[in-house]
């Protein structure tokens, strides 16, 4: 070479090694998560730095945790990620539909076809789906009593995929009902207003769903009750303890008196603010053996805590803030943050506060709540990565209920939608296209097939028998799911499995625009580093 | 070229395991090797293991839980089984061995199944299945009147912790059930489920013999009283959590004194002032004062001069529990106590029990809501094993408040386990009946460890216990002492029904969760020099 125009260190990969340094990358990622796809995926360990341990099955945390280095594979990474953060679920199968059309793609380019041509089909093959995806998703109405035995079906769906099947479904009934619980008509629904708490302590199958609220503190004095009932509930975010001022403040005394009288005059204006609460507790519980709990988002301090002990009054300092806001959803009344003007009314209600201890940890329970508007997942398992493994699937599964309500439909699952459409596009959608383009839809349907496949890959199943017998039924106009027990057709509506339609949609949207990028590199150059590791 | 394949997507140092043979295989093994190293602790026979730990610290134990801990496990399938092990000492506070050492043996089976061609999953089904009709026979087994108990019956109390602790002390149970079944009934609460093993403190004094461990109704401080009062009878308790001292404010103060007069009285005033405090105690009937933080000079002087005893407690949950002992509610600053608040003691004391300056504060009525065990012993590693057995052996108490069911011990269940799953193994079709069938096998190894670990012939005994069985005696067990099999009723060997089920079903979750794994992804090690490292280049050192 005559000139060289880049630094000498750099690497430079063109035309062909470029394209099958990202195609090799997109099928090895595949190759990682395709075990995870699907209720009989295995399960990944991934052992962290320290030694921690933890387990997943699901695609998103495999991904954030394997710190992927390759280029190519970070950008694919990157979608499934952006996938998950659209759609809560489906970021595996991103992951293996990409690199699916990525191998397709490779045998029509070693057969001699530019990628440009592929990359043209794929659009027009990406278009069509998602115009069949719209016909053939199932409606479901979402009036102001939602089908719950839907919302089942599709959480189900999805944490059948994340855990094992009788977990599954027992948290099922316990994610619809959250959500239902905190849905408020004419208004989004906000996620975040489920709290999910976890202990270690018993069982998995111990988890189960408190309507109220589970704070992961306990009262900080000895002389507090332990347990409460008919509690009256302030929810307030007023410093209970003194605070030194601002400035540098010293004073000067000659003797013990003077000082003595400083240290009441310092305490004077927190025991001012206490004293408010106690008349409020007062007023409220007199002639009745109500309690009165306060929960403080700031500090409260020891000698406040003993003057609000003597009453018989439960504090909590240090609430988180957003533990705050689902107090109030979840016992009525209103935070307050000054305690100059309380009313009886600013105040919550709960049936029964009461608190529990494991080993050093203190947790306490907010239940028997009125009209709860917000409410707590209590996640328990023996040890850490199954606290960890469940708290990603209720997380999926929460995501997977908003999006039925919010999409009012549900798709097929099982693999029938992908089997139909592969159906619509080879059988309508192809004829319909001029030139070379065809090949790129073929393709494009061709790499559709590859959920059924997985799925059948997983459960042990003869990929091929599996295929053929799905598209045969599809031919004959029935549309068929597998069945992953025995490899059998299945009607995926019997069965009860949905998948998200937003879900689909955005699998469908952004797999084929990153692969499409993905085929029209044709030169890889980095700067100044080998880009294979130095062995 | 790139090279394919996952390793090349993976930053440097990580390790990436997959497939049956390279990560399901090797971490049964693992998991093997760990529960080959408790199990010959497993029974009252078991051996003891010398650990030293990173910090060089010995241990001389056969309490799996301690070794397992103390271990610093790497491996991560191996890990699981610990935190296994260490969910049922949280949760129970025994039975760590069966956890792990159970575990160890349904992996061993289900690796002979993997390599007769059994897929993982057919594993998982036929494991859970036989879990959840281990538990339903477990409840079968349930010796039947033990649902009911008097908790304050110390006889009772004994006789269903003796096997928990023989298991830990063997020979010295007696010794050791006694101790531990007084002081757990006289702070049991009126409501037994709320019994908090906190309650029941264990003092370690070096020095003597077990024969010379005591109860003390109250509490053993290891320290001594501030002042030169070493003793005091039938006395009220002043607690202050913050200190015995002059009041401080949170803002930094300056004396500011003009003249030489001022200081003088400065002085004084500051006097007045604290023996205005003392007094004003001493006036409200305290004769002892305890203090959580601080004891000033001056106040102790005053102390001295108003014949007041001063205590220091610096640990706050130990001066929560001294206030629970002597029934007193704790002031947070140096003021007249109300009478309510003030505790009372029946005696407390400065003594010296083998070198130690101890005070010992007894409360023989009310209160009685703590109560210590003081355990003598020759060597700190003895002590340290007695103060597990007696954790163990409270525990235990606890576990008995809640659910008092007791089962067959000495093996006796494990073998009446064993037959029934087999037969069940045997009505099942499909592939995981011969999963269900390994697991019965698997709970064969609890016979064979404690023969083993006895010296005795494992397969005799295994054989008569089964023949023993299939005639219907579902109680008979082994008995250590005389190497024969015998009827529990007789050798009195009972298990907490609520240890056995939670160990089992920790075990399976544990083995269930390995066998579920298909590929390791390990990140670089992180953080720090290598310890054997850091030795090796210490050692090269000194060789310079």
């Amino acid at each position: 070479m005559s000139v060289r125009v880049l630094n000498p260190n750099a690497e430079v990969l063109n035309k062909t090694a470029a394209l099958h340094m990202t195609i090799n990358a997109a099928k090895g990622l595949q190759d990682v998560l395709k075990s995870n796809l699907g209720p009989k995926g295995t399960i990944k360990m991934l052992v962290g730095g320290s030694g921690d341990i933890k387990l997943t099955k699901d695609g998103n945390t495999l991904l954030k945790e394997m710190q992927i280095q390759n280029p190519t594979a970070i950008m694919i990474a990157r979608t499934a990620v952006a996938q998950d953060d659209i759609s809560g679920d489906g970021t595996t199968s991103t992951v293996i539909f990409i690199g699916e059309l990525m191998k397709q793609s490779e045998r029509c380019i070693d057969e001699g076809m530019h990628p440009r041509v592929l990359v043209d089909g794929f659009e027009i093959a990406k278009r069509a789906t998602l115009q069949f995806l719209d016909n053939f998703k199932t409606p479901v109405v979402m009036g102001d009593e939602p089908d719950k035995e839907i919302l089942k079906m599709v959480a189900r769906t999805t944490l059948r995929t994340k855990l094992y099947e009788g977990l599954a479904d027992q948290l099922t009934d316990i994610v619809v009902n959250s959500v239902l619980c905190i849905r408020k008509p004419e208004e989004g629904i906000d996620l975040f207003m489920v709290e999910i708490m976890h202990m270690r302590h018993k069982f998995d199958v111990d988890t189960r769903l408190v309507e109220g609220l589970v704070l992961d503190h306990g009262s900080r004095h000895p002389d507090m009750k332990r347990r409460a009932e008919n509690c009256h509930i302030l929810t307030c975010n007023v410093s209970l303890e003194y605070e030194k001022s601002e400035i540098n403040a010293g004073f000067f005394y000659s003797n013990a008196e003077q000082r003595e009288a400083m240290v009441t005059a310092e305490r004077k204006s927190v025991d001012e603010r206490v004293q408010k609460i106690i008349d409020l507790k007062n007023k409220v519980c007199a002639g009745n053996d109500n309690n009165f709990v306060i929960i403080n988002q700031k500090g409260i301090d020891p000698p406040s805590l003993d003057l609000l002990a003597r009453e018989g009054i439960i504090a909590l300092r240090r609430a988180k803030r957003r533990n705050m806001e689902r107090l109030v959803l979840a016992c009525g009344g209103e935070a307050v943050n000054s305690v100059d003007e309380l009313t009886p009314e600013s105040l919550g209600w709960a049936g029964l506060v009461y608190e529990h201890v494991l080993g050093e940890e203190k947790y306490t329970f907010v239940e028997q709540v009125k009209n709860p508007n917000s409410c707590t997942i209590l996640i328990k398992g023996p040890n850490d990565h199954t606290i960890a493994q469940i708290k990603d699937a209720v997380r999926d599964g929460l995501r997977s209920v908003k999006n039925t309500i919010e999409d009012e439909c549900v798709v097929l699952g099982a693999g029938a939608f992908e089997v139909a459409a592969r159906q619509h596009l080879l059988n309508e959608v192809k004829k319909t296209v001029q030139g070379r383009a065809q090949l790129g839809v073929e393709a494009f349907a061709n790499a559709l097939l590859v959920v059924p496949k997985t799925l059948a890959e997983n459960a042990g199943l003869d990929t091929q028998d599996v295929i053929i017998s799905l598209t045969s039924e599809h031919d004959k106009g029935n549309v068929v799911g597998l069945n992953i027990e025995d490899g059998e057709p299945i009607d995926p509506q019997l069965a009860g499995i949905f998948d998200n339609y937003s879900v689909k949609r955005q699998l469908i949207n952004s797999g084929p625009v990153i692969a499409s990028q993905l085929l029209l590199v044709d030169e890889v150059i980095r700067a100044g580093r080998n880009m294979r590791k130095p062995t | 070229m790139q090279p394919y394949g996952i390793q090349s997507m993976l930053k440097d140092g990580y390790r990436h395991l997959s497939g049956l043979d390279e990560a399901v295989i090797k971490n049964i093994e693992a998991c093997k090797e760990l529960s080959t190293i408790t199990r010959t602790s497993l029974g009252p026979n078991g051996m003891n293991k010398m650990v030293i730990n990173h910090l060089d610290k010995l241990f001389v134990t056969n309490d799996a839980g301690t070794i397992v801990n103390e271990l610093e496990i790497q491996h991560p399938a191996a890990k699981i089984l610990v935190l296994a092990a260490k969910a049922q000492q949280e949760e129970i506070g025994d039975g760590a061995n069966l956890t792990i050492s159970f575990a160890g043996e349904l992996l061993q089976n289900a690796g002979a199944l993997i390599r007769a061609g059994l897929h993982p999953s057919d594993i998982i089904t036929g494991y859970n299945k036989a879990i959840t009709k281990t538990v339903e026979i477990l409840e079968q087994l349930v010796e039947s009147g033990s649902e009911t108990m008097d908790v304050r019956n110390k006889d009772e109390v004994v006789f269903r912790m003796r096997a928990a602790v023989a298991s830990k002390q063997f020979g010295q149970e007696e010794i050791i059930c006694s101790l531990v079944a007084d002081a757990c009934i006289q702070v049991c609460p009126k409501n037994p489920t709320n019994f908090n093993v906190d309650n029941v403190r264990v003092a370690k004094l070096l020095g003597g013999g077990l024969h010379n461990s005591c109860i003390v109704r109250g509490m053993v401080l290891k320290s001594d009283a501030v002042g030169s009062i070493k003793r005091m009878e039938k006395a009220k308790v002043a607690v202050f959590a913050g200190g015995v001292d002059t009041n401080a404010t949170e803002t930094k103060g300056t004396v500011l004194i003009h003249s030489a007069e001022q200081l003088e009285n400065y002085a004084k005033t500051e006097e007045a002032k604290v023996e205005e405090l003392i007094k004003a105690v001493a006036e409200s009937g305290a004769k002892v004062i305890v203090s959580g933080g601080s004891v000033g000079e001056m106040a102790l002087h005053f102390c001295e001069r108003y014949k007041i005893m001063v205590l220091k407690i610096s640990s706050k949950f130990e001066l929560r529990r001294f206030c629970r002992t002597a029934g007193a509610v704790a002031h947070l600053k140096l003021s007249r106590p109300s009478p309510d608040d003030l505790g009372y003691v029946d005696s407390i004391a400065v003594e010296e029990i083998g070198g130690v300056t101890v005070t010992i504060a007894r409360n023989e009525q009310g209160g009685n809501s703590i109560s210590a065990v003081v355990l003598r012993g020759s060597t700190d590693s003895i002590l340290d094993d007695l103060e597990r057995a007696v954790d163990d052996g409270v525990n235990t108490y606890m576990a008995m408040c809640r659910d008092s069911r007791i089962v067959p011990g000495a093996a006796a269940t494990e073998i009446e386990l064993a037959q029934r799953l087999k037969e069940y193994a045997n009505a099942e079709t499909g592939l995981h009946s011969h999963a269900i069938l390994k697991y019965a096998e698997s709970f064969q190894f609890v016979p064979q460890t404690l023969a083993d670990n006895a010296g005795l012939d494992a397969m005799e005994i295994i054989a008569s216990l089964y023949t023993g069985h299939g005639s219907g005696n579902t109680k008979l067990g082994i008995d250590l002492e005389e190497g024969a099999c015998k009827d529990v009723s007789e050798t009195k060997v009972w298990d907490l029904f609520a240890t056995k089920l939670f160990a089992l079903k920790y075990a399976s979750d544990a083995a269930c969760t390995v066998l579920r794994v298909d590929q390791i992804i390990m990140a670089k090690q992180a953080g720090g020099p290598r310890r054997d490292l850091a030795a090796a280049a210490g050692a090269g050192a000194e060789e310079d």
